[in-house]
């Protein structure tokens, strides 16, 4: 067994920290600490009789010695260092997993010092939180079943019914074989007594567990050496009883059950750790809208119809969660969820009505509920007006020395899985998580705005096993990544992610070229032309508007800056915001990799501001197309290769098909006199320059400038291979028919040949003679509309055949006044 | 009195709607002065789901999906059912202000859900004063409600299409017109602002034709009220609307706080576009005879 021995450090140095803490407690005036962080409740005389780290006579309570000692060899410097490093893991997470908000960094940072709690003390407020959890329990099979406790005058009725206007269809709805929660976070603080008193219960949408997880993680990977051999009680084993107890919910496919995990979306504060849990348990992260009721049963829609869900852990609020039934406005839910759990069909985490035991108003009538329902006497008593919390030692930003502050603590309690009792008894009983989420403010304040959080070490007699945080598979592995189980929404997202990127690409390219022209402003005739096409290509000015293109340099400079500020609807700025919010959406699709390319391009477009002159906004052009190509590049090189890529793929050479289409008939539309130089940026734009240089080492002439950009499949920025690829891609796609089989082709595929008939049919030699013969030109046109006309009609027909069932359910408002 | 009730609720939509989820509050509950026959439902097109249950308040609650493309919705309840008089009413009723102070006490849930606020009825000093011109101190309680019950029935003006769901209680009251649904949430409000207890009560009201014409078929309607709680004796149902107790010419489908808690058809779809609702309700009586010595005696102008 190993045996946990901490370095020798020099004694002064250890001592030097307490001292100046011990100097704290002692000396200090009531109000505001050296660090800044408020010490509400501090007792001025009684402060060393209520400290988490010493004793009444000043001394280091066991557990914190051996930490103390690593913090304080590594001088105040590399604590810095250390906290420097933890702080980059923590962005580093937020731009991962938090698309909502990841402009920001988060609010705190982790203390390097973790709160130590004893494992006696533990093992009272564990037992205290177990208790808590039964009572919970038993009331909630009151207050929705026979409803006993009203009459008995147990309950504050008057205040609970204050509230009771979304809890009255949950009445008798939860199944007599199904727990009501299996999962409850309670806020606890320790008095200056030493006891633990209650703050809160947090029941509907429990956040803070996925952040306890990250602090452990981060502190872990941040500081090896004080973790790795520390006695003190493993995360691991609890989320993994947490993980079988939803298993366990399911009525049916108990091995492997369908597990999701609703979530409001990307638009919630919580959207980070909804992704982080998702991802830690390997369930499938989705919004109300992936999910649909059918025969009392709740499905997933995915690209290969619909999959039964077995157990739905929710993190919508309660009257969220079913706009039949509750709050009939709300589009976070799904209609009929809650009659499907009534009808035993699917299993919630928790079940639906728990919010009502979040209701403060129930804390005073807690100790008579406690002796009746459970014959116990009340452990924990709920912290109230006169409660002054202890205080316990936290870093100054400067790490130099310790302050005193007040924590809160989250713990977490998961329900043990019940094994099947016909009776209809259950037999699960309630686990603690050993940590929690402290986090540095006056008692009952938010987590989420704090400034400082910690890591909770719950000391264990001896060095505990390291569990991996990859956790042991249990029953056979199902392979379920064909593909066809993506949620139809992610692959419109993906979609969508495609077709912005490459508008956006298309765009800066024009833009590019425009503003080089602006450059040469005045100096020469056919640049000041070929502006003014690119003007009318960007849509800046309308086709034909020749009074709008007689403005003059000032003007034409500020249209084109506009296109930076993310106010104009077609702006680089608007479209990336398109593309960013699809990109959130299917967060949980895209490699890490991407998202960091993805976060560099969303500060680079931040930093845009707008551009004060043209060679500056050139600049930033340069920076864009290469970052675009990187993300698509890694998004290649990382997503598998189904159909959610597939998607994305064709929303991308779709797009740039149309955009390059859309070019070149601008082309022709143009005056004759810019013809040449307009072809110069056409293949500028398409970044074909060189390859047509390299070629045909000529001056430009249009036949091969159209057979290097209609007919060569081999250029990626051809019609040619653009049709070709996307004419692969769909032919992948669930639901088309094998083409050896049969002869029917669904629309998007009758569309492809249609385009490609055109593009086949074409006559090349004829197409050439574009300068010179006026039928030549008409012959392009005719061939670029009969290009245009079936691709501008696929997007819709992908749509039809595989987004097209993802709507907004709607209330059938009922009108019907009386008469 | 025996009566056969058909009640038919019909949606008609411009876009097809491929799946539905409804909750419909229209199987009539027993009650103490009311035996119901089997009711007999038809709903087109089949839904693939339906089950029933009761809610808090006793209603018979019926869900059902329709997970077929479907352009129209019916919904059919035909429920035999006889109806009895109230109680006669209490010769004497302790003064209004004992009821509510013994109602301060109470933990009795049925009560208390009756007490409180609810979607439709907020209480308010208005309502409050209202209240207090037939609530004057120490009257008793019954003959306060009766004289409240007539002094709205001939202060407000039935008005049909004046008010919409939507139209708060304080429009109704600075108006003075409304249809039953609006006196009996007003109704409530007043009870509930002086810390009474009422609840809303949903049902029909027989509806005779003019004499020597036929009845029409479907020209009936859905009626609501309300009834007060009065110590010791039970719920004195009162129909602002016509001025009356209601009994047992008022077939009770359900009550609850207020409409939100009984409304009978609810339903969140996909697709649908436009949709137009037709409501048919009959409310036959089965014994002529019965009902023609009745006619005699009864209020001449009912409305609904």
């Amino acid at each position: 067994m190993t045996v946990f021995a901490p370095p020798l450090a020099s004694p002064t140095t250890l001592d030097a920290l307490v001292d100046g803490y011990r100097a704290h407690l002692g000396g200090r005036l009531n109000g505001v600490g050296a660090n800044g962080i408020e010490n509400s409740g501090v007792e001025k005389n009684n402060a060393l009789a209520s400290d988490a780290l010493l004793n009444a006579d000043g001394q280091l309570r066991p557990g914190w010695q051996p930490l103390l000692q690593t913090l304080s060899e590594l001088g105040a410097k590399g604590r810095r260092q250390q906290q420097e490093e933890t702080q980059r893991l923590l962005a580093e997470n937020g731009v991962i997993f938090n698309m909502h908000d990841d402009t920001q960094q988060r609010s705190w940072r982790i203390d390097p010092l973790p709160w130590v709690i004893e494992e006696a003390d533990w093992q009272r407020l564990a037992m205290g939180l177990n208790q808590r959890s039964r009572l919970f329990t038993a009331i909630y099979q009151d207050v929705f079943g026979d409803q006993k406790l009203f009459a008995a005058g147990l309950l504050p009725t008057q205040a609970l019914l204050g509230d009771i206007e979304h809890y009255l269809p949950c009445h008798g709805a939860l199944p007599n074989n199904c727990p009501p929660f299996i999962f409850h976070a309670i806020d606890v603080i320790r008095d200056t007594h030493g006891q633990w008193r209650v703050i809160g219960d947090r029941l509907q949408a429990p956040s803070g567990i996925g952040f306890a997880l990250e602090n452990r993680i981060l502190m872990a990977r941040a500081q090896p050496q004080m973790y790795r051999n520390a006695p003190l009680r493993r995360l691991a084993s609890f989320f993994d009883v947490h993980h079988r107890s939803l298993n366990a919910l399911a009525y049916q496919h108990r091995d492997q059950p369908n597990v999701v995990l609703l979530s409001p979306g990307p638009s919630s504060p919580r959207y980070f750790e909804h992704a982080y849990l998702a991802n830690y348990f390997n369930f499938t992260l989705v919004e109300g809208s992936d999910l649909v009721v059918r025969d009392a049963q709740v499905w997933l829609r995915t690209l290969g119809g619909l999959q039964p869900v077995e157990v739905v852990l929710r993190q919508c609020e309660d009257v969220d969660c079913d706009p039949l039934e509750l709050r009939g406005d709300s589009a976070l839910g799904v209609p009929g969820l809650l009659q499907s759990m009534r009808a035993g069909g699917v299993a919630l985490s928790n079940a639906l009505g728990v919010g009502i035991l979040e209701s403060a108003a129930l804390s005073p009538a807690l100790p008579a509920l406690c002796e009746h329902l459970l014959g116990e006497t009340l452990l924990l008593e709920s912290a109230d007006a006169s409660t002054q919390p202890e205080t316990a030692p936290v870093f100054d930003e400067a790490m130099t020395s310790l302050t005193p502050t007040t924590l809160n603590l989250r713990c977490f309690v998961t329900r043990t899985p019940d094994t099947v009792a016909k009776d209809g008894h259950l037999n699960g009983d309630y686990q603690v998580m050993p940590g929690g989420l402290a986090w540095v403010g006056a008692p009952g304040s938010p987590s989420l705005g704090t400034r400082v959080v910690k890591d909770v070490w719950v000391s264990a007699p001896s060095v505990q096993p390291h569990v991996s945080q990859l956790r042991q598979a249990r029953g056979p592995v199902v392979a379920t990544r064909d593909g066809t189980d993506l949620p139809s929404r992610v692959a419109e997202n993906l979609f969508w992610l495609g077709r912005y990127g490459e508008r956006l690409d298309t765009r800066t390219r024009l833009l590019r070229e425009a503003l080089l022209r602006l450059m040469e402003f005045d100096q020469d005739d056919i640049a000041d032309q070929l502006l003014n096409e690119l003007l009318v290509a960007l849509e800046i000015v309308p086709s034909g508007d020749d009074g709008a293109l007689a403005v003059g340099f000032q003007d034409k400079r500020d249209r084109l800056l506009a296109q930076f500020a993310p106010q104009e609807a077609q702006s680089l700025p608007a479209l990336f915001t398109h593309l960013l919010h699809n990109a959130r959406n299917v967060r949980d699709h895209l490699g890490d990799d991407s998202w960091r390319v993805l976060n560099q391009l969303r500060q680079h477009i931040d930093q845009f501001d707008p551009p004060q002159d043209a060679s500056a906004a050139r600049r930033a052009c340069e920076g864009l197309s290469a970052q675009l190509a990187a993300f698509f590049g890694l998004c290649n090189e990382t997503m598998p290769h189904h159909f959610g890529w597939r998607f994305m793929d064709i929303g991308r050479f779709l797009d740039r098909v149309l955009g390059l289409l859309s070019l070149l008939k601008h082309t022709l539309e143009a005056p004759r006199s810019s013809t040449l130089a307009l072809w110069e940026v056409v293949l500028a734009t398409t970044d074909n320059y060189t390859a047509y240089r390299r070629r045909y080492r000529s001056e430009l002439h249009p036949a091969a400038i159209l057979d290097l950009l209609l007919f060569d499949e081999a250029n990626p920025r051809s019609v040619g291979y653009m049709l070709k690829r996307l004419e692969n891609q769909i032919e992948q796609l669930p639901g088309a028919p094998s083409p050896n089989r049969t002869p029917y082709r669904n629309a998007e595929r009758r569309l492809l040949i249609q385009a490609n008939a055109a593009l086949h049919l074409a006559d090349i030699e004829r197409l050439g003679q574009l300068a010179e013969e006026e039928s030549a030109r008409q012959a392009l046109k005719a061939l670029l509309e009969a290009l245009l006309t079936p691709l501008m009609a696929l997007s819709d027909a992908l749509s039809q055949s595989h987004f097209s069932h993802v709507e907004r359910p709607r209330q059938l408002i009922s009108l019907e006044a009386d008469e | 009195m025996r009566y056969r009730l058909r009640h038919t609720t019909r949606y008609h939509y411009s876009a097809p709607v491929t799946l539905c989820h409804s909750e419909a509050r229209v199987l009539p509950r027993q009650t103490e002065h009311q035996r119901c026959g089997p009711s007999q439902l038809i709903i087109s097109p089949s839904p693939q789901v339906q089950m029933e249950r009761c809610d808090l308040f006793g209603n018979r609650v019926l869900y059902f999906a329709i997970e077929n493309v479907h352009r129209h919705l019916d919904v059919t309840v035909v429920t035999t059912l006889d109806t009895e008089a109230l109680a006669p009413l209490p010769a004497a009723s302790p003064p209004w202000e004992q009821v509510r102070d013994a109602l301060e006490h109470t933990s009795t849930v049925e009560l208390l859900l009756y007490r409180h606020d609810s979607p439709f009825i907020r209480r308010q000093a208005a309502l409050a004063r209202l209240a207090r011109r037939c609530f004057t101190p120490n009257r008793p309680i019954v003959e306060a409600a009766l004289a409240l019950n007539r002094w709205i029935f001939d202060n407000f003006e039935y008005v049909p299409n004046a008010t919409t769901l939507a139209t708060p209680l304080d429009d109704v009251l600075a108006h003075r017109r409304g249809v039953c649904q609006d006196f009996a949430h007003l109704f409530i409000g007043t009870l509930r602002s002086i810390g009474l207890v009422a609840r809303y009560v949903s049902g029909y009201l027989e509806t005779r034709p003019p004499p020597g014409q036929a009845r029409l078929v479907g020209a009936d309607a859905s009626h609501a009220w309300l009834a007060l709680w009065i110590p010791e004796w039970g719920w004195l149902a009162l129909d602002p609307t016509n001025g009356i107790v209601a009994g047992a010419q008022h077939p009770v489908l359900g009550w609850g706080r207020d409409y939100a808690d009984i409304t009978p058809l609810k339903g969140v779809m996909n697709g649908g576009g436009k949709h137009r609702l037709e409501v048919e309700v009959d409310v036959m009586p089965i014994a002529e005879e019965a009902s023609a010595r009745e006619a005699t005696s009864a209020t001449d102008q009912r409305r609904g």
